[in-house]
């Protein structure tokens, strides 16, 4: 019984710490810009094949990679900003699906290019060796990625609420409209919260690269999980996002390591945010403001 | 009971009630048109190209799956991101029930239907519960969970491999006949969906349903009953789509979640309509034939590539054309109004 508890208390901590750095940018833009970016698969399967490619294709170690790889999500980003959200914002079904074919082509390309069998890998593990905590046993690198997941956060937060711009971040979820009066560059703002975006996903996708699988698709399945979690805490709402992931994550370490049904984690989940739907349909906390 | 003769129109009347057919030939004429080139072209291609009809049928079945969604994303003024979701209910129903049961093709149809009643009925609530963005978020992720359980309860559903030995639906011993005769079945279906539709759609519950797409709660204001018509326009494309999962496991003679439920093939289905033009019931099947000769025809040419490149020609066209093919012909022969779908957030 000791061990369930212990067991359930350290994957909470873990999964829903790495479940946070997952979501959180899916649900900032649900928050700020109002819309579902159901492209945000792309940005995990673009962070480990563009920094692949850079490393097999010019040699290049993985440090430089990984900027490079920045500097190409950076422009990706932008790009989908502008040509897609800009252009089609009174259209978001058109938004939606463009997004949507934005991460299955990214996906066939990586398919195409560097399928499983090619042995895709990042070395990029910080804490090498396992630990014992308790009676359970587990990986250094997933208590970093977990750390990372609450420093991420924490920043984020001191972000929204002690800086000016995160000021103008907080105005626009609020009200849109009056913080265009109030003078604040709003499609500036977007772009900066589009690419500010990527920050937890890639710290999540190269935390967790050496430990887990690797594969085209794998941004389906955090995607479906920052999904799960945003619709729990109230879209776009970061405290909610924070008590969500958590919540997830209790769910899925009883289910897939006390109960030892790791199959059933995925349904669990779906479960625990339809009951909560039905109880409070708007979430855990209300999406009218980032914070 | 009195039947009288009208200058554009037949007039019956019989009790109380009062039915009207047009027939001036503007009325009926282009529909008779367009339908016999449907009913034609399988026939030549039968003779010509015997290995098209499969395109054919598959071009059938996506309007005959882009079709209900219409009714069902104007009736409760939400975009259900999962159609695909009924598909594998039906085609597991259709499966499970010919293959362990060994019931036939009509039995499961039944089966199939009823069971995407009871779905239907079970999720019509989140029409109800969630918003705009919830629901659609929600709905995504059913096909996904469901693609999920056919991997967990693998025994059953065979969610690796697919379910295989489903009793066909024909049997002439000839296989371009069979692909004959399942093309008129899917086009008779496909084209039945339209029938009825475009009846609800020219109905007093479109005027209702357009209210609720436009604002629910002015249509419930002015006395609409919007939870009745959500979950009445939520069950009935669901059963219909549900009867096209029955048809591809009785057609291919298998059926595997991993084909339908995930996203690309959610987002074939999308295209469909909005390459049709924004859930134009009658753009779904140009939407239909397009996508899928489209598709066949950049696997023939392009091989390994099309999976890239279907994706990427199918993002310019709903980029280009963001009213659709249909759209095109609209905008140049507006005749009536046809309630469309209103996004909101």
């Amino acid at each position: 019984m000791l061990v369930a508890i212990e067991t359930t208390l350290i994957y909470t901590f873990l999964l829903g710490s790495l479940y946070l750095l997952v979501s959180l940018g899916f649900s900032l833009i649900c928050g700020v810009l109002r819309i579902f970016h159901l492209g945000y698969a792309y940005i995990f399967t673009a962070t480990i094949y563009f920094t692949w490619m850079f490393m097999s294709l010019f040699g290049w170690g993985l440090i430089p990679s990984i900027a490079a790889m920045l500097v190409i999500q950076a422009g990706i980003a932008i790009a989908i900003y502008k040509g897609l959200i800009v252009r089609y914002i009174k259209r978001e079904e058109i938004i939606i699906l463009g997004l949507l074919f934005v991460a299955i082509i990214l996906e066939q390309s990586a398919l195409r290019f560097y399928p499983i069998q090619a042995g895709v890998y990042l070395e990029t593990t910080m804490v090498p060796g396992l630990s014992k905590i308790g009676q359970v046993t587990v990986s250094n690198q997933l208590i970093f990625a977990a750390i990372l997941g609450i420093v991420v956060t924490g920043l984020f937060v001191l972000f929204f609420l002690k800086t000016k711009l995160g000021l103008a971040v907080r105005a626009i979820s609020y009200d849109i409209y009056s913080s265009r009066l109030m003078g604040i560059q709003v499609e500036r703002v977007f772009m900066f919260i589009m690419v500010l975006v990527l920050i937890p996903v890639i710290l999540a996708t190269l935390a967790i690269a050496p430990i887990w699988a690797v594969e085209p698709s794998m941004g389906w399945g955090y995607m479906i999980i920052a999904i799960l979690v945003s619709v729990l805490g109230g879209l776009g709402n970061i405290r909610g996002t924070i008590i969500a992931s958590y919540i997830i994550g209790f769910c899925n370490s009883v289910v897939g390591f006390v109960i030892a049904q790791p199959l059933y984690m995925g349904l669990s989940a779906l479960i625990v945010v339809l009951i909560m739907l039905i109880v409070r349909p708007q979430g855990i906390a209300k999406s009218e403001t980032v914070w | 009971m009195e039947l009288e003769v009208k200058r554009d129109r037949l007039v019956l009347r019989a009790g109380g009630g009062k039915w009207e057919w047009h027939i001036e030939p503007r009325y009926w004429r282009n529909p008779l048109i367009y339908v016999s080139i449907l009913i034609i072209a399988p026939v030549v291609v039968y003779f010509v190209y015997p290995s098209l009809l499969a395109t054919v049928i598959d071009a059938n079945l996506l309007a005959a799956i882009a079709i209900p969604l219409a009714l069902m994303s104007i009736g409760t003024g939400r975009m259900n991101f999962g159609p695909q979701f009924y598909i594998g209910i039906g085609g597991y129903a259709a499966a499970l029930l010919s293959i362990h049961f060994g019931l036939n093709p009509a039995l499961t149809l039944i089966a199939a239907a009823l069971a995407g009643i009871v779905f239907g009925f079970i999720m019509s609530p989140l029409s109800i519960i969630a918003g705009g963005l919830y629901y659609s978020l929600l709905t995504l992720l059913l096909p996904l969970l469901f693609l999920e359980v056919t991997f967990i309860f693998s025994d059953l559903f065979k969610g690796d491999t697919g379910l295989s030995g489903i009793a066909p639906l024909v049997s002439t011993g000839s296989f371009s006949l069979n692909l004959l005769i399942y093309a008129f079945i899917s086009l008779a279906m496909m084209l039945f969906y339209l029938f009825i539709i475009d009846k609800i759609f020219r109905s007093r519950y479109a005027v209702q349903m357009a209210a609720i797409n436009d604002d629910e709660e002015v249509a419930n204001g002015i006395g609409v009953n919007v939870n009745k018509t959500k979950i009445i326009s939520f069950i009935i494309p669901a059963m219909m789509v549900a009867i096209v999962g029955w048809f591809y496991a009785h057609y291919y003679g298998a059926f595997s979640g991993q084909t339908y439920l995930p996203l690309s093939f959610m987002l074939k289905v999308f295209m469909v309509t909005m390459i049709g033009g924004r859930t134009q019931i009658y753009g779904c099947i140009i939407g239909g034939y397009f996508i899928a000769f489209l598709e066949m025809i950049l696997i023939r040419t392009t091989g390994g590539m099309s999976p890239v490149l279907f994706p990427v020609i199918l993002l310019a066209l709903l980029l280009v054309l963001p009213e659709g093919l249909f759209g095109l012909y609209r905008k140049h022969h507006y005749r009536e109004y046809m309630p469309t779908l209103r996004f909101r957030r």
